[in-house]
């Protein structure tokens, strides 16, 4: 193999630095190691829809390989099998819960929960809810925001406006929560 | 280092460094890489300040101004690049190929051992003890983890057994994970 050269460090001259490197959206690897995840085929499934041009080039590496993946799978290899653990993302509903809770007597705060379903940072949401609605707004759990004073109707036309993932149908009103 | 690693938890403080402290690490990195030195006013630019991030287990990240993680230490260890950061300039750490079969292996965090090193689809740089090296593999153009070398490479040729180089960082572990620091 001519490979020599492959592993000399210093910079090349007909390379670019910095190398764009192609990761792959499902398992974040560079997608030449998409085949090492054990959700190869949601990998594959993402590289047709986004960069079908690559995924022309791992069929036709598929083909090739197969005879000798087929060898390696019968041979019983020492040390287990290796098998990389997928870190199970969370895959509940994904849906906003929105409710208004009791502050004192005559006021009340309103709860938004779900927000990080969407991968949407908290604290970011935090700040442009307070600056939006001209008010005090707070993380104050784990997927929970709270913003004082009821903007709780305005949230529905809000938060679909911000962040263009989210229908309004996803959004639940939970309605008054009592103390 | 980073298998157990988690963003939420691990992370116990961010501190912006005095200017002082910062030349000293960016003339750390700069001697530990000579082949950086053009770049590195890219890498970390001296009128950027850069953050450093503690984390449990005494280990230490480099965060730039836009929050991506640069390079880390483990105690007062030398600084290693991320991933993320190597494969953007592929060339400032010397480079040791392992054949396909430990793929799998690295990938799930193991440290590399000599016959990975030494077989045929095999491929190693000459480097002394405990350097960090880049992990590449047979067949494939990005590092897939980052080591420090336990053994110098003469000597991995001739135990062939055992680690050979110790896996600090690799794709989708904790490090890679994490998400920009704000």
């Amino acid at each position: 193999m001519a490979q020599e050269n492959k592993l000399k460090t210093g910079p090349r001259e007909s390379v670019n630095y910095p190398v764009q490197v192609v990761y792959c959206g499902n398992c974040t690897m560079p997608i030449e190691y998409c085949e090492y995840y054990p959700e190869y085929e949601k990998c594959k499934q993402w590289l047709e829809k986004n960069l079908p041009r690559e995924f022309e080039k791992v069929k036709i590496g598929d083909g090739s390989d197969s005879p000798a993946g087929d060898e390696e799978k019968k041979r019983q290899k020492r040390g287990g099998k290796g098998i990389i653990k997928t870190k199970k993302k969370e895959e509940g509903p994904k849906q906003v819960c929105v409710s208004r809770a009791p502050r004192g007597k005559k006021k009340s705060v309103t709860v938004v929960t779900g927000l990080s379903t969407f991968e949407i940072d908290l604290k970011v949401a935090a700040k442009f809810f307070g600056q939006r609605f001209a008010c005090g707004s707070s993380v104050t759990g784990e997927d929970e925001i709270v913003i004082q004073g009821d903007v709780k109707d305005d949230l529905f036309d809000v938060i679909p406006e911000k962040w263009p993932e989210i229908d309004e149908d996803l959004i639940e009103d939970l309605g008054d929560q009592k103390r | 280092m980073f298998k157990k690693f988690d963003e939420k938890e691990s992370i116990s403080g961010v501190l912006q460094l005095k200017s002082s402290v910062q030349k000293s690490i960016r003339s750390k990195i700069l001697e530990s890489y000579p082949f950086l030195d053009t770049y590195l006013e890219v890498v970390l630019p001296k009128k950027d300040a850069f953050k450093i991030v503690k984390c449990h287990d005494h280990i230490e990240i480099i965060v730039n101004s836009a929050g991506e993680q640069q390079f880390f230490r483990h105690r007062e260890g030398q600084w290693m690049p991320t991933l993320r950061l190597l494969h953007k300039y592929p060339f400032f750490l010397p480079m040791q190929q392992v054949d396909k079969g430990a793929i799998r292996f690295v990938l799930s965090g193991a440290n590399i051992m000599c016959p990975g090193l030494t077989s045929p689809g095999a491929q190693m740089t000459e480097v002394p003890k405990d350097t960090i090296v880049a992990i590449m593999a047979e067949g494939k153009d990005h590092a897939l983890a980052i080591g420090k070398t336990t053994l110098s490479t003469e000597d991995i040729a001739k135990v062939n057994k055992g680690i050979g180089v110790e896996n600090c960082h690799y794709l989708n572990d904790g490090l890679w994970q994490m998400k920009p620091i704000k």
